[in-house]
């Protein structure tokens, strides 16, 4: 046994454990990212390293063995500065976005391309449980949106954009045109009220989502019909009332109450309602500074005030969103205010810190290189942009396949378990801190069950362990030296060849995006 | 389409080099050679019959320098980028051979497929800079303007049926005298070679009876192809930078011609007056200098030669020499009187500590190998001497392999290793060679085999050539390479002591400690001792190049300062110019300025002052040198050369690369200094290797001791005037018109206009100095 200290506290640990061992004993979270139990520690991303005091040696906690009356610092700035710049430096290498640039340019951060891998594999169905999870009215919003996503879609760089928001609308006219439209699994009742004042793209966003968790919701609007700006402000040309009433009946179905003809500050006060719910909601559309002030809400600008993170107004309980606040016009936005206000009056009502939604980690590799755009073609189809058959119609579902078929998938396989993306969160890195010179992105789509993208890569070189230990004919391994190194099959095969019994080992245990299953787990 | 590939060599090969995972570089090598590169067909045959797998020949074979992937032209061009070819424009030089071979951008053969241009981190012929190997001959003082030449006189050489090999006339007991001539590779590749043969030639012509001797390195390379005569009765005349046509003439001012020659001699005597008066300059000094001359006498007074002892007399294969000059009395004490514990003692005694550049005490590592109980345990020289700008490790290994052995071998005893490896650059072909050939002459003396000396210990030698990557100089990466792995360092510890060669203690040293080490056991430690400062003892060998006047291979005392080094050894700044500094230490140490030319030469003192000991590669800079390029020419060396494991290194040195190129650039910003010193604080603290820990030295140095420098470039200018995007080419009114320059410029940017004042065209001008060094009036300007 050897004792030592981490961070001041003493610590006793078995002979040939390392300070990581023994800082896990303590419950001292060391971050790393090459490392994995059960292969031999890579040393690479340099992540865990920790100081040594009093030399004040800066050495990788995975694999320096733990001695005796060793003093490890982990919490200090120069550890953390370390840390911040191994993961700035990997970052700046990185070839690779987080999010696929539609995903960032939606203001609802919908994810547009598992929408379209789903609708691409023929499965509409799934398609729609992908958009439901941001967007309450995709059959609405397929018709009017301004498709930001679409201006800064990828393939505009190729030829033109892929048609997004016609698949969005495919699939939830497929939905509402089926026998049992989608309904999403629903929270345990949490025993509380929320008001929900105008029955717009925001209100029902709002209740939609709040629903969903749970919560018992009624919605209050002066006129006789839902669906606000929705209903009154766009012509049946572009939106027939048809698909916004069964849209709407699609949120009303979670349970959610509407008090139509009921206006707040006339025949009911805000004070009321305050005290006969549990929070409230303000998403009464366009307004003005002295309507606000009428409700007896403090007003800015462009309408009811707000905190920018939390849709909380000045007085307690009550958020607000949509139009109200910043008067856009952009039902999109309008829908995510919504949402992202479900989120953040769930966390008010759970008595967790309000904060709104979290602000994801993004690297983005800006304007593709030649060459890249060429990577990303092998996996599109070379088909020109599909029109519908006549203005304001839809797709059929041949041409919706066509059409899916068309996205090159910049997005990240891994969005969510990938390393790299957590702790860069984590340590509030810049991921342009540093520019220069940088892999160029590659795409391997082949293998049956992987996907391989050396421009996230780490060079950490799990994989080629694992794939020479699974005894792989081919395997993986490390081509070149140094910045230019990366891994890749022997003799230019690919991945298909290299790893033919271990891909999904391997893709399990790549710490970022680089290698990923095609179809996610569980 | 190419012919399929015939793999009969590659079974051959295997078949002889054998079928074991370590044997893959060896295996590569010999493909290289054969077909001139590595063809796929051949790599995955490897993999068929061999234990060999895929994934480690891809890895490996894209680790290396030395191998490459597509087939090259007929012949190599490999342009040296050593820092002391840096210094002296070596990039202009592979510029000018791409320019004249016409090789498109991107790609490194002529169209014709007759020539492949490479760049070559350090052919450590630095005196000879900038230096440029074609095949198998090196050229010396390669300028831009005589690409064309060096190339017309590669291809003659080759039309040129091979000559005959001539007998070296053997030592005869009635010699009347010797002739030493100089054959380490700066010698050869200032025409000793040529030289030899011309003497032989002579001999036979006149029937003089003398012996030819050839010897290592003399150390004065600024002065090859050396040649002395050596006349028992009338003492020693040495002649420098001698002639193949001076040879005869030589020969006959010394010895007398037999029976009815004499009368040419009398005709050959005038002959040799007419060639030292006709010649322009300094006749003597071209020819004959004596030792006693001044600056023979100065180069040689602050010397002392210890690894180098007998250097210029001895002949480096010639066993019976070596053991006559005492060689092998340190092993034989060593097997027959001490026990390894007195050796360790004797060794502790001397203060020795590694020559290789961090300066580690040597007998505490002989001892943390002595005392392990494991049954097998090796011995390794590191010979991998990658620094741009050294070469002291190829000097001793090409003139003195016995005393390198004889080192090595009592190491091996002290720890009990049976087995011993040399691992030495394979850009080092006679090092490797002469190596091998001292090694197979022990054998046949029993002084390693099985039996050694007939003490009933055994030793067996291997020699095992690198493929050229810097990082292999890293003990853990050496010790991975010569598993057969890539070479990527590992975390210290388990250091090589404890975990080295297959999981055994290892001990490794560099070459010039395992030199020094028989004449400490012969002369005791505390005589070795008596040298140096109070922490570092002895002397220490440096490559001594640059814009010094005399540059060559010293071995000083320590504690003698830079001054002495660079003023008295090397006689100043050859060019004339202030001298600015040196930089010591390769890409991992730094550079001194000459305001701390009085600080003394030792581990302690050139740490503090930024740089470090390193290996011995003196870099002598002068005004002319900009600080700022010095240090992103170090940079992306390592930048290069880094294996890419860690983080720090891998990205963090090519960031730092991305700043000093942008202030070379004439792009640099505000805040660039900081960045850099930021990033620099943080590799060198959190890298994982020595490289990486290292590799930001030449940054932090010259920002610390020229600092105004790199604030000049953020404001886009150059003080030295030598980053070509911030200067530009000028004629003065001193031009004279005569065309010279407007001939050489290699761009057409000078009209041709006799008589009247040339004119630069700035937009075409690609600023590769030709001008200015032809001009005979100095009347270019560059600012």
């Amino acid at each position: 046994m050897v004792r030592l200290t981490i961070d001041d506290r003493p610590v006793e640990a078995p002979d040939g454990a390392t300070i990581l061992d023994a800082a896990r004993q303590l419950g001292i979270e060391i971050p790393t990212m090459c490392f994995m139990e059960g292969c031999s520690p890579s040393t690479s991303c340099m992540l865990c390293v920790v100081s040594l005091a009093p030399s004040g040696k800066m050495v990788p906690a995975c694999a320096t063995a733990a001695e005796e009356g060793m003093q490890v610092q982990n919490d200090c700035p120069q550890v953390r500065a370390a840390r911040v710049m191994a993961l700035e430096l990997l970052l700046s290498d990185h070839a690779g976005d987080c999010m696929g640039p539609c995903e960032i340019g939606c203001p609802a951060k919908m994810d547009i391309p598992e929408m379209i891998r789903r609708i691409a594999a023929g499965d509409t169905a799934s398609a729609i449980a992908v958009i439901k999870e941001d967007i309450a009215l995709p059959a609405v919003l397929g018709r009017i949106c301004p498709a930001p996503c679409e201006k800064v879609c990828r393939r505009n760089q190729l030829d033109e954009a892929v048609s997004i928001c016609l698949l969005k609308r495919f699939a939830a006219d497929a939905d509402l045109a089926s026998a049992a439209p989608y309904v999403p699994p629903r929270s345990t009742a949490k025993k509380k009220r929320v008001a929900i004042v105008g029955a717009g793209p925001a209100g029902l966003s709002a209740a939609y989502y709040l629903a969903r968790r749970g919560y018992d919701c009624t919605i209050f609007d002066d006129r006789p019909k839902p669906g606000g700006a929705l209903r009154d402000g766009v012509g049946q040309d572009r939106l027939p009332h048809n698909v916004l009433d069964k849209e709407i009946e699609q949120v009303l179905r979670l349970g959610v109450a509407l008090r139509p003809n009921t206006r707040i500050g006339r025949d009911e006060s805000l004070d009321a309602l305050c005290d006969a719910h549990d929070a409230v909601f303000v998403a009464i559309g366009k307004t003005t500074p002295e309507a606000a002030a009428e409700l007896g809400l403090k007003a800015a600008g462009k309408g009811v005030a707000v905190d920018g993170a939390t849709y909380q107004t000045d007085r307690p309980k009550v958020f607000a969103g949509g139009d109200v606040i910043r008067n856009r016009q952009l039902a999109v936005r309008s829908a995510a205010d919504g949402k992202e206000a479900a989120e953040a009056i769930d966390q008010y009502l759970c008595g967790q810190p309000v904060t709104g939604p979290e602000k994801p980690f993004n690297t983005r590799i800006g304007q593709l290189e030649a060459s890249e755009v060429e990577a990303f073609k092998h996996c599109a189809s070379t088909e020109p942009r599909q029109a519908p058959p006549q203005v304001h119609a839809g797709f059929e579902k041949a041409s919706a396949i066509a059409e899916a078929l068309r996205c090159l998938h910049c997005d990240c396989r891994k969005p969510d378990d990938c390393k790299l993306r957590m702790y860069s969160r984590q340590f509030e890195v810049r991921a342009a801190r540093y520019k220069g010179p940088r892999r160029s992105f590659r795409q391997e789509t082949g293998h049956p069950e992987v996907i391989y993208e050396s421009g996230k890569c780490i060079d950490c070189g799990l994989c080629i362990q694992i794939a020479a230990a699974e005894g792989e004919r081919l395997g993986l391994a490390f081509i070149g030296r140094g910045f230019n190194v990366r891994v890749a099959a022997p003799f230019d095969k690919t991945i298909t060849e290299a790893l033919a019994v271990a891909a999904r080992r391997c893709a399990k245990a790549c710490p970022t995006g680089a290698l990923a299953l095609k179809q996610p787990e569980g | 389409m190419m012919d399929a590939v015939d793999l009969t060599f590659v079974d051959e090969t295997v078949g002889r080099v054998g079928t074991t995972a370590d044997k893959v570089l060896e295996i590569l090598q010999a493909i290289q050679s054969h077909y001139g590169y590595l063809p796929r067909e051949a790599l995955e045959r490897v993999c068929e019959t061999t234990e060999i797998t895929p994934a480690s020949i891809a890895g490996i074979s894209t680790f290396y320098d030395q191998f490459r992937h597509s087939p090259a032209g007929k012949h190599i061009i490999r342009v040296c980028v050593g820092t002391a070819c840096h210094v002296k424009g070596a990039g202009q030089v592979y510029d000018a051979f791409h320019r004249h071979l016409k090789i498109a951008t991107g790609q490194d053969t002529d169209p014709a497929g007759l020539f492949t241009v490479e760049k070559v981190a350090c052919l450590g012929c630095c005196t000879l800079a900038p230096a440029v190997q074609i095949g198998e001959i090196t050229y010396g003082h390669v300028a831009p303007d005589k690409v064309a030449g060096v190339l017309e006189d590669f291809l003659r050489h080759q039309e040129a049926p091979a000559a005959r090999k001539r007998a070296a006339a053997s030592v005869a007991a009635d010699s009347e005298g010797e002739l030493r001539i100089g054959l380490g590779s700066c010698c050869i590749a200032r025409g000793s070679g040529k030289l030899n043969e011309a003497l032989n030639r002579a001999l036979q012509e006149t029937g003089i009876n003398a012996a030819v001797k050839h010897v290592g390195c003399v150390g004065m390379c600024h002065q090859t192809p050396l040649l002395e005569v050596v006349l028992p009765s009338r003492g020693t005349f040495l002649y420098a930078r001698v002639e193949p046509e001076d040879a005869k003439p030589i020969l006959l001012r010394h010895f007398k011609v037999q029976g009815l020659r004499k009368k040419v001699s009398n005709t050959v005597s005038h002959l040799l007056d007419d060639i030292m008066v006709k010649e322009d300059g300094d006749p003597v000094m071209r020819y004959a200098i004596g030792v006693r001359d001044k600056p023979v006498a100065d180069f040689l007074a602050k010397q002392k030669h210890i690894a180098t002892e007998y250097c210029g007399v001895i002949d480096p294969v010639d066993i019976d020499e070596y053991v006559s000059k005492g060689g092998f009395e340190a092993l034989e004490k060593c097997t027959r009187q001490l026990d390894p514990e007195e050796i360790i003692g004797e060794i502790e005694r001397s203060g020795l500590r590694g020559r290789g550049g961090a300066g580690f005490p040597a007998h505490l590592k002989w001892a943390a190998v002595h005392r392990r109980p494991d049954e097998t345990k090796y011995v390794v020289c590191n010979g991998d001497e990658g620094d741009p700008g050294a070469f002291m490790d190829r000097m001793l290994m090409e003139s003195y392999p016995y005393r390198i052995i004889e080192g090595l071998a009592i190491a091996a005893r002290v720890v009990g290793a049976k087995v011993g490896y040399f691992y030495i650059r394979a850009e080092y072909p006679l090092a490797i060679k002469r190596m091998t050939t001292a090694i197979e002459q022990c054998r046949a003396r029993g002084l390693v085999g099985p039996d050694v000396s007939g003490q009933g210990f055994s030793l067996e030698l291997k020699i095992v050539a690198g493929a050229g990557a810097f990082v292999c100089g890293e003990e853990t990466a050496l010790l991975a390479s010569i598993m057969g792995q890539r070479g990527m360092p590992r975390l210290r510890p388990p250091y090589p002591a404890q975990k080295g060669l297959w999981g055994k203690p290892t001990l490794i040293n560099n070459v010039e400690t395992y030199a020094l080490v028989p004449w400490i056991i012969r002369n005791g430690g505390e005589a070795f001792a008596q040298s140096g400062t109070r922490t570092s003892k002895g002397t220490k060998v440096f490559a001594l190049a640059g814009k010094v006047a005399r540059g060559g291979l010293i071995e000083v005392p320590m504690g003698i300062s830079i001054r002495e080094i660079v003023e008295e050894i090397g006689g100043g700044i050859g060019s004339g110019l202030r001298f600015k500094g040196v930089q010591v230490g390769g890409p991992s140490g730094g550079c001194v300025p000459a305001k701390l030319g009085h600080i003394s030469v030792d581990y302690e003192s050139l740490t503090a002052a930024g740089a470090i000991m390193g290996s011995g590669g003196l870099v002598v800079l002068d005004e002319s040198d900009c600080m700022v390029d010095i240090a992103r020419y170090f940079l992306e060396f390592t930048q290069d050369q880094s294996c890419g494991k860690c983080t720090f290194c891998r990205v963090g040195t090519r960031r730092m690369l991305d700043i000093l190129e942008r202030l070379c650039g004439g792009e640099g910003r505000k805040g660039d200094i900081e960045e850099l010193q930021h990033l620099a604080l943080m590799v060198k603290q959190s890298s994982l290797c020595g490289l990486g820990k290292t590799a930001p030295n030449p940054v932090l140095s010259t920002i610390e001791h020229f600092r105004d420098e790199y604030e000049a470039h953020i404001l886009k200018r150059c003080p030295a005037g030598k980053c070509r995007a911030l200067i530009r080419y000028s004629v003065t009114d001193e031009c004279i018109g005569c065309t010279l320059c407007a001939q050489r410029c290699p761009v057409d940017a000078i009209a041709m206009r006799p008589y009247e004042k040339h004119e630069i065209d700035t937009d075409a001008c690609i600023r590769c100095d030709t001008c200015r060094k032809v001009c005979p009036e100095n009347a270019i300007r560059v600012e």
